[in-house]
């Protein structure tokens, strides 16, 4: 995403393995996260396989899967707590930043 | 909304379960899905091939796996299901281990399970999972769960 895109949605994919409870879960949670850092974004949760072929801002996902999808988007965060959205929030608004995504209020 | 509902999930528990490992665990939370009809037999060892599959990505947060797999492995109805463990098992997750609470669900098709989901992680939010672990018996279990139905 490049600066001058501003007015353009963030792509955000959250993904697990079989693409309908874990990342679902993290969808949400992501959605929540992203809404509280202001951020404009269309999250869509997939399965590991659908997701190697397919771009995106960001690509959320656990640990173990974050190495495999490492193509699929210039920011992977590595979740381990799916719960944890107030920990999602702060990777996100991290990420967001070094990329030049998120600018200072 | 407390009318009987064809199409409204099925809800099933099992509290104060013994598991020797993550295997018998994942069985022990299909169970009740299985025993309610909800499930075909073979939907719990397909939830157990996507742990063996795809790794133990489903231990969500400390203590608790979400057990599911295809609508195709067998989903007859939506539902949802929790099993408590006597004494946790390790799924081998770098973070999350080790696990006493199971939440297992099925969906017949790629969009039912949706919107219980999104209350399920409300409710997981709110404090869910430790009212599972507190529960003494099978009927406060499955109450706590008709919370999540109930607010669909």
């Amino acid at each position: 995403m490049n600066q001058n895109d501003s007015n353009r949605q963030l792509q955000v994919l959250t993904v697990c393995g079989v693409g309908m409870g874990s990342s679902l879960i993290l969808r949400m949670n992501a959605e929540k996260a992203l809404s509280t850092l202001g951020v404009s974004a269309k999250v869509e949760h997939t399965d590991m396989s659908s997701a190697r072929s397919m771009r995106a801002d960001v690509v959320i996902a656990q640990g173990m899967h974050a190495d495999d999808l490492a193509g699929v988007a210039p920011v992977v965060l590595s979740i381990s707590n799916f719960m944890d959205v107030d920990g999602l929030r702060r990777q996100l608004d991290e990420a967001l930043r070094a990329q030049g995504w998120l600018g200072d209020e | 909304m407390s009318e009987p509902d064809d199409d409204a999930p099925v809800v099933a528990a099992a509290t104060g379960v013994n598991a020797a490992d993550w295997r018998a665990a994942v069985r022990a939370a299909c169970q009740p899905l299985v025993d309610a009809g909800a499930v075909e037999p073979r939907y719990t060892d397909r939830c157990v091939d996507m742990v063996e599959e795809h790794g133990p990505y489903m231990v969500l947060t400390p203590g608790l796996a979400l057990a599911h797999a295809r609508p195709t492995d067998g989903v007859r109805r939506l539902c949802l299901a929790a099993t408590t463990l006597t004494e946790p098992v390790m799924f081998g997750h770098p973070d999350n281990d080790p696990v006493d609470l199971l939440i297992a669900f099925g969906s017949p098709d790629d969009s039912s399970h949706i919107g219980l989901l999104q209350k399920l992680a409300e409710h997981l939010l709110a404090g869910l999972a430790d009212t599972l672990r507190d529960a003494p018996d099978r009927a406060r279990a499955i109450r706590a769960l008709e919370t999540v139905v109930a607010d669909l």
